[in-house]
């Protein structure tokens, strides 16, 4: 119970609540477009974002944001050019952003690099008031963005021929979708880290997809899956003294496993 | 009017030729067969005329209003929508329901006339009772018959169809032609199909277009005939 008393934790909690209210909405979207590596790669490219931050002395959440919408902007130039093989604009971003990040930490001291570890494997203590209210901006924005826009997404990412078809600025839709994913990274990359930040926006909504048929019911479903995995990884975090990225995702992982024999051994 | 008027429309695929000098016209009210042999562009050439592909000669010209004056709506069943992603999480019923988004309900709740037209939709196609089915969990056969519910929900002024009874068996499709053949000439819709059943439906169309190999070409190059007018279907 102490760990409630802690401002620091009771950030965390608030943080984690909000980025489970965010990551099944982002993480069906990525799924259904095919691009749930898309969130991996985009977390590499923040890496760079956060060391460019570093090295100019600006504050690496607002380089990162700039970095992530230029490359979210490139993702959707290079799917469109190789059409038939759109993950290689992942590969190529990727490589390219972990060594931007590589290259501008050799330039600046060693401080960098030693804060750089904070943004690769997420802490609690980075937490800070101004990030809380940023992600419950954030929040309000895609949930509302989410409820104007449910019926477009649903379109694009059942058949994108018919999208266009209806009239649909389906390029537009793609980039904005894009950037959107890339500033919610930005943002929640100091908190679980950039190794696992794509596994915390995919797992919760890869879960709730075997376990819905509709597609509201995977969002919400998604949310409660997200609530449970986010705030007890937080717990074990805590009270193990492990990363509170990894015991997120292993808690989801977990809940993913169990959710997978279950539906196994009752044939639901 | 033309909802679709084709002129001299040629195609490439990179420097290779695969549709040449084809123009033709649909207007409301008719109801136009598509056919050729298996890989003779017919598919590419709907994607030409709905803007998916841009023609590299030639001219495409979509109507943008109906014979009403209202914006056009188009209703497309492409040749692989029956075959979506299993695990898409959508039942019959919200697939069909979104036929209907785009008829100015993109931000809008579905009235009463919407859930009245999904409703006949599905009851058209026989799979009202399944509407809460997952649709990853149909037969091949269900989601044809779903994608056609879901373009008749749409009730569009031009039905563009990629051979929509791939998997139907003989009764349903019949049914399905009378549907097309009412809505051509009760309601004045236009429609364009791709199908290899031709002699099944030139019953109900009242034009034909074929596409044919050219001769002398070196490249597997498509070109049509003419677009022959067929008997007047009886109402």
């Amino acid at each position: 119970m102490e760990m409630f008393f802690y401002g620091f934790m009771q950030r965390a909690f608030q943080a984690s609540f909000l980025i489970s209210l965010i990551a099944p909405i982002l993480g069906l979207f990525l799924i259904l477009q095919r691009q749930s590596l898309m969130a991996d790669t985009l977390s590499h490219v923040s890496l760079a974002g956060v060391a460019l931050g570093m090295l100019i002395g600006i504050n690496p959440t607002w380089t990162n944001i700039l970095v992530v919408i230029v490359v979210a902007v490139l993702l959707e130039v290079l799917r469109q050019i190789y059409h038939t093989y759109s993950e290689i604009s992942i590969a190529i971003l990727m490589s390219a952003g972990m060594a931007v990040a590589l290259v501008l930490m050799g330039i600046s001291d060693g401080g960098a690099t030693l804060s750089m570890t904070q943004f690769l494997f997420g802490s609690i203590v980075t937490i800070n008031e101004q990030q809380i209210w940023m992600l419950l901006f954030l929040m309000i924005i895609i949930v509302a963005l989410y409820i104007i826009f449910r019926k477009p997404m649903y379109i694009l990412t059942f058949d994108e021929d018919t999208a266009f078809t209806a009239g649909l600025p389906i390029r537009t839709m793609s980039i904005l979708f894009n950037i959107l994913t890339g500033i919610t990274i930005a943002i929640i990359m100091p908190i679980v880290g950039a190794l696992l930040v794509s596994a915390i926006i995919i797992l919760p909504a890869a879960i709730s997809l075997r376990l819905s048929k509709s597609f509201n019911g995977v969002i919400l479903i998604g949310i409660v899956i997200a609530i449970i995995g986010m705030l007890s990884g937080l717990v074990t975090s805590y009270e193990l003294g492990t990363p509170p990225g990894a015991s997120i995702t292993l808690t989801l992982m977990l809940i993913f496993s169990i959710t997978t024999v279950v539906k196994r051994v009752f044939r639901l | 009017m033309h909802y679709i008027e084709v002129e001299d429309l040629s195609f490439q695929y990179e420097n290779e030729p695969v549709l040449e000098n084809i123009s033709f016209k649909v207007e409301p009210g008719d109801f136009v067969m598509l056919t050729g042999e298996n890989g003779a562009a017919k598919t590419t050439l709907l994607r030409n005329i709905l803007g998916l592909l841009k023609p590299s000669k030639g001219n495409v010209h979509l109507s943008a209003k109906n014979y009403l004056g209202e914006q056009l709506v188009v209703g497309y069943v492409s040749q692989q929508i029956a075959s979506f992603n299993a695990g898409f999480p959508s039942t019959v019923l919200e697939l069909v329901q979104s036929g209907r988004y785009q008829r100015g309900k993109w931000f809008k709740k579905l009235d009463k006339h919407d859930k009245e037209q999904i409703r006949r939709s599905l009851e058209s196609v026989g799979m009202w009772d399944m509407r809460f089915k997952k649709i990853g969990e149909l037969s091949g056969g269900q989601k044809q018959r779903i994608s056609i519910a879901r373009v008749f929900a749409t009730d569009p002024d031009l039905f563009i169809l990629d051979e929509p009874t791939t998997g139907m068996d003989v009764n349903s499709r019949k049914e399905f032609y009378q549907l097309l053949r009412h809505n051509s000439m009760e309601h004045n819709k236009g429609i364009l199909m791709v199908t290899h059943d031709h002699e099944e439906i030139r019953h109900y169309a009242n034009k034909h277009i074929e596409l044919v190999r050219k001769e002398g070409s070196p490249w597997r190059c498509f070109s049509m005939d003419s677009c022959k007018e067929l008997s007047k279907p009886h109402s």
